[in-house]
């Protein structure tokens, strides 16, 4: 009687023991020598656990460290170049857990690969660490995780007592005009960030990473804080400044009656990476002027 | 010295341009009086609905000349032109849902001004047209819920409100069966008779013309074969030449007009 | 078939009277639509405080939402929504086919592909208070029309209308093939800047852009002002109509180029706003019957209100986001299309 509830309840645990697919066990080989990331974010995390040297091929919108414009490109979330990727003979690629159409293929051609997804701020020192487990840096990779939550944690004290002004974050609208507004929601790691540098999102209601902004609700919801993201090269100060004059148009909008309009630039708004502090302290910075010395 | 309302002096037309031009009609020279009905007669291909056309202004003649009472056609101006002639299509197609009475005063158009709305004057004229062609009844049907023969009635009703001393159409009884080409016929003859409107008529149909026209005008590959008073035009040699066909040409008692029978290919 | 009897008094009523009880009918519903909507919207605001002066403007959130946000909107989506009307009667008679709309010609693609290489190649010319993407917009509207113009004249007599519908046809399917390809080539954000233009946008948030859709737009309505007549001759047969006075070929120029001009004024305003080219051409006409001086400004007055009222469901129905203009029209428009084309069969 013993005896077969043993060989039961073995049976059983062997039936509800699903097995872990090899991509992501522990290091069993030795780790890999030869990664490819297509995603900016763990480009950026590989450098910053110093694994920089094992980068052999990045993805078409890594632009970070300077290192990386050395490697060849190999497509992005869209357009993988499956044939180069091949071609390189990698020993990792780390893709986007949606690019299911790639996955299917580095199975077949029995390439390891990694998933990369993302929800919000605390998703990048645990992506940094898991993906640190990964390659068999799991030190270096804690290290760096620490290193960012010390930064974004002294921002939190810094800006913790402090008034919270309404802020609106813009992450893209037509040039000259106010048409198109694409703002942050109430989602995602630019939300985080507001929240963190001392901001309430003025969008935190709605629970989306983007939102299509109307004229109305700008005007409805009144911002302190207007801070509009742009990406690519800097724009000269005439342009700047005839950007931002286009929000006169809503006059009532406290962060328009009070100056309070700013453009920020920079890869570290867009890429949920090593570089969030940074992000974190420049929004800090625009949230709260008088705090950042 | 006859009174010609519409005259062509060799009269000359061909379609397309250059090395690909095909001439259509060449010299045809014919004079219409007025009051008169006339047959353009002739098998497809003799140029009879381009002839037609040139006579009505819609196209410009290649050579030769149209002439309206003495006016050269091609230099009226276009709401002259309709005041004086009108023109019956072999088939109207209305792309949207005109009552009878729309596609009637639609007529009306080279009578009124720019922005001139129809009055009770046009109204009148309209409806005195439908009842010319016996369609009164039919005044706020959907033309294009109609008989082909109801349909070729309110056309003609159409180009009558035009208050035009000529009248010109296009195989007018081709697409309608026995009973509709009947009721045509009637209600162009009376128009010549009532009106004293000058008819002039396209078309391939022998009988048609043998009971309705008083001049004929045959035509073959574009050219005049003959033309004339009806009873000495429309004969058996005449018709062999235009047709291949040997036919009986005979007057018919109880008709009370010529009758044509074909008998065999010649 | 369509019953023998219609609404509104057809048959034995003057063209006058009816069009007095048309204007007059379809202008209340227009007047009713431009001032209630600015009053709808996803923010509730009092209008006791719009209009109140005591308050100042600089402050005034409601005044604000009223006089920038919601009031341009509307006389955008009046312009616009006549303007697709409007085009959209002028090319079914120019083209003497039902089914045909602004977008047939290709003069709403050319628009569609000015807006789209204005986004991907990061054009940035502006002309008084326009920004680049509407003037891209309406230049690519116009290089549209000189196309088929230009079709249209090479070929002398015949049947211009069958050259015309083919010609259009084919260019729409070119550009639409080209704007493909810049789509392919364009990076993210452009793609998404392109995705968003092209499903319509009224929120002009600013008077410029309608002052300046206008220009065009007078031109239009002036040669639409001597259409309707000739439309409703042409549509019966362009050779009964030339026999009847009309200068045809001159009336076809006229047709294609107001309707043109008036389609790229709002699709460059607005962004390509589907079905309201095609449906209230129809609508109109089951109401007041085929006389185009009845359909004609009928199509403009329900044009407009329809629109308007797209527009604030659009703004209201998902509240306090608010959806693109363009789903709106295409939830609401397909469904009548169908029913349209169901009634004919």
């Amino acid at each position: 009687m013993k005896k077969l509830l043993l060989l039961l309840s073995l049976a059983a645990l062997l039936l509800t023991t699903r097995a872990v697919p090899s991509a992501q066990r522990g290091p069993v080989a030795p780790p890999p020598g030869r990664i490819v990331s297509l995603v900016p974010a763990t480009t950026e995390m590989l450098y910053a656990m110093g694994a920089g040297s094992r980068v052999v091929g990045v993805g078409t919108y890594d632009r970070y460290p300077p290192e990386v414009d050395k490697l060849p490109r190999l497509g992005g979330l869209l357009d993988p170049n499956i044939e180069q990727l091949i071609a390189i003979r990698p020993d990792l690629v780390i893709v986007y857990d949606t690019q299911t159409e790639l996955r299917r293929q580095l199975e077949r051609a029995g390439i390891p690969m990694w998933g990369y997804s993302t929800k919000g701020l605390s998703d990048v020192t645990a992506t940094i660490k898991s993906l640190g487990d990964r390659i068999g840096m799991a030190a270096q990779a804690n290290a760096a995780a620490t290193g960012i939550d010390a930064r974004l944690q002294a921002v939190r004290t810094r800006v913790a007592k402090l008034p919270r002004p309404k802020t609106l974050l813009i992450f893209g609208r037509e040039p000259g005009s106010l048409r198109g507004m694409n703002a942050s929601g109430g989602y995602g790691f630019l939300h985080d960030l507001v929240e963190l540098a001392g901001g309430v999102d003025v969008l935190g209601d709605i629970k989306q990473a983007a939102v299509s902004m109307s004229s109305e609700m700008v005007l409805a919801r009144a911002p302190d804080v207007i801070i509009e993201l742009h990406y690519g090269e800097a724009w000269p100060p005439a342009k700047i400044e005839s950007e931002r004059r286009v929000w006169s148009a809503l006059p009532s909008v406290p962060a328009v009656r009070n100056g309070r309009v700013t453009l920020l630039t920079g890869d570290e708004f867009v890429v949920p990476g090593p570089r969030v502090p940074l992000a974190a302290e420049r929004l800090a910075a625009v949230l709260h002027p008088e705090s950042s010395r | 010295m006859k009174r010609y309302v519409l005259e062509t002096r060799d009269l000359s037309f061909d379609y397309g341009r250059g090395a690909r031009a095909a001439r259509v009609l060449s010299n045809v020279s014919l004079g219409i009086e007025g009051g008169s009905i006339v047959g353009l007669l002739g098998p497809n291909g003799s140029g009879k609905t381009t002839l037609l056309r040139l006579m009505s202004g819609v196209l410009t003649p290649s050579s030769g000349r149209v002439m309206l009472d003495n006016h050269l056609l091609t230099k009226m101006p276009r709401r002259d032109l309709a005041r004086r002639v009108a023109v019956v299509p072999q088939e109207t197609r209305a792309t949207f849902d005109f009552t009878v009475l729309e596609m009637v005063l639609m007529g009306r158009y080279p009578h009124l001004g720019p922005f001139e709305l129809e009055g009770a004057a046009d109204m009148e004229i309209a409806r005195a047209a439908l009842e010319a062609t016996g369609t009164a009844g039919l005044e706020g049907r959907q033309f294009a819920t109609l008989s082909g023969g109801e349909k070729q009635r309110v056309v003609i009703a159409g180009a009558l409100a035009q208050a035009s001393d000529m009248l010109l159409l296009d195989e007018p009884t081709t697409a309608l069966d026995l009973r509709y080409q009947f009721e045509v016929l009637a209600v162009l003859k009376n128009l010549n008779a009532s009106r004293g409107t000058t008819v002039v008529i396209s078309t391939h149909d022998l009988n048609l013309v043998a009971a309705l026209c008083q001049q004929v005008v045959l035509l073959k590959d574009g050219s005049v074969l003959a033309q004339g008073p009806t009873a000495d035009t429309l004969n058996a040699d005449n018709i062999r030449a235009l047709y291949d066909v040997d036919a009986d040409v005979r007057f018919h008692e109880r008709a009370g007009h010529l009758t044509v029978v074909p008998l065999a290919r010649h | 078939m369509p019953g023998t009897e219609y609404s509104l008094a057809r048959g034995t009523s003057t063209v006058r009277s009816r069009l007095a009880w048309t204007l007059a009918g379809f202008g209340i519903l227009a007047l009713g639509a431009c001032l209630l909507a600015p009053l709808a919207g996803g923010t509730s605001i009092s209008l006791r405080n719009v209009f109140d002066r005591a308050q100042p403007y600089a402050t005034n959130i409601d005044a604000q939402i009223f006089f920038i946000a919601r009031l341009p909107r509307v006389i955008a989506a009046a312009l616009v929504g006549s303007a697709l009307a409007l085009s959209g009667v002028v090319f079914q008679a120019l083209l003497r086919n039902p089914l045909a709309s602004p977008d047939t010609l290709g003069v709403s693609a050319g628009a569609s592909l000015g807006a789209m290489l204005a986004i991907t190649f990061n054009a940035d010319v502006s002309i008084g208070g326009l920004s680049t993407v509407p003037l891209a917009s309406f230049t690519g509207s116009l290089g549209a029309l000189a196309i088929v113009y230009g079709l249209s004249v090479i070929r002398r007599g015949g049947t211009s209308t069958m050259v015309l519908l083919l010609g259009g046809v084919t260019l729409t399917a070119l550009l639409s093939a080209v704007m493909g390809f810049v789509q392919f080539v364009a990076d993210f954000t452009q793609t998404f800047r392109n995705v968003r233009w092209m499903m319509g946008s009224l929120d002009v948030a600013s008077y410029a852009p309608i002052v300046a859709a206008l220009v065009p737009m007078a031109f239009a309505c002036a040669g639409f002002a001597t259409l309707p007549r000739v439309l409703d001759l042409i549509s019966v047969g362009a050779e009964s109509a030339a026999a009847r006075g009309v200068d045809v070929a001159r009336t076809e120029r006229v047709a294609l180029i107001s309707a043109s001009l008036a389609t790229g004024a709002a699709v460059s305003l607005a962004g390509p706003v589907a079905f309201i080219g095609i449906i209230v051409p129809h609508l109109v006409r089951l109401i007041v019957g085929a006389d185009h001086r009845l359909v004609l400004p009928a199509s403009a007055l329900f044009g407009a209100t329809l629109l308007i009222a797209c527009d604030v469901v659009a703004r209201t129905i998902m509240a306090p986001l608010e959806l693109p203009v363009g789903i709106v029209t295409a939830l609401v428009g397909a469904p009548v299309f169908l029913w349209l084309l169901f009634r004919r069969a």
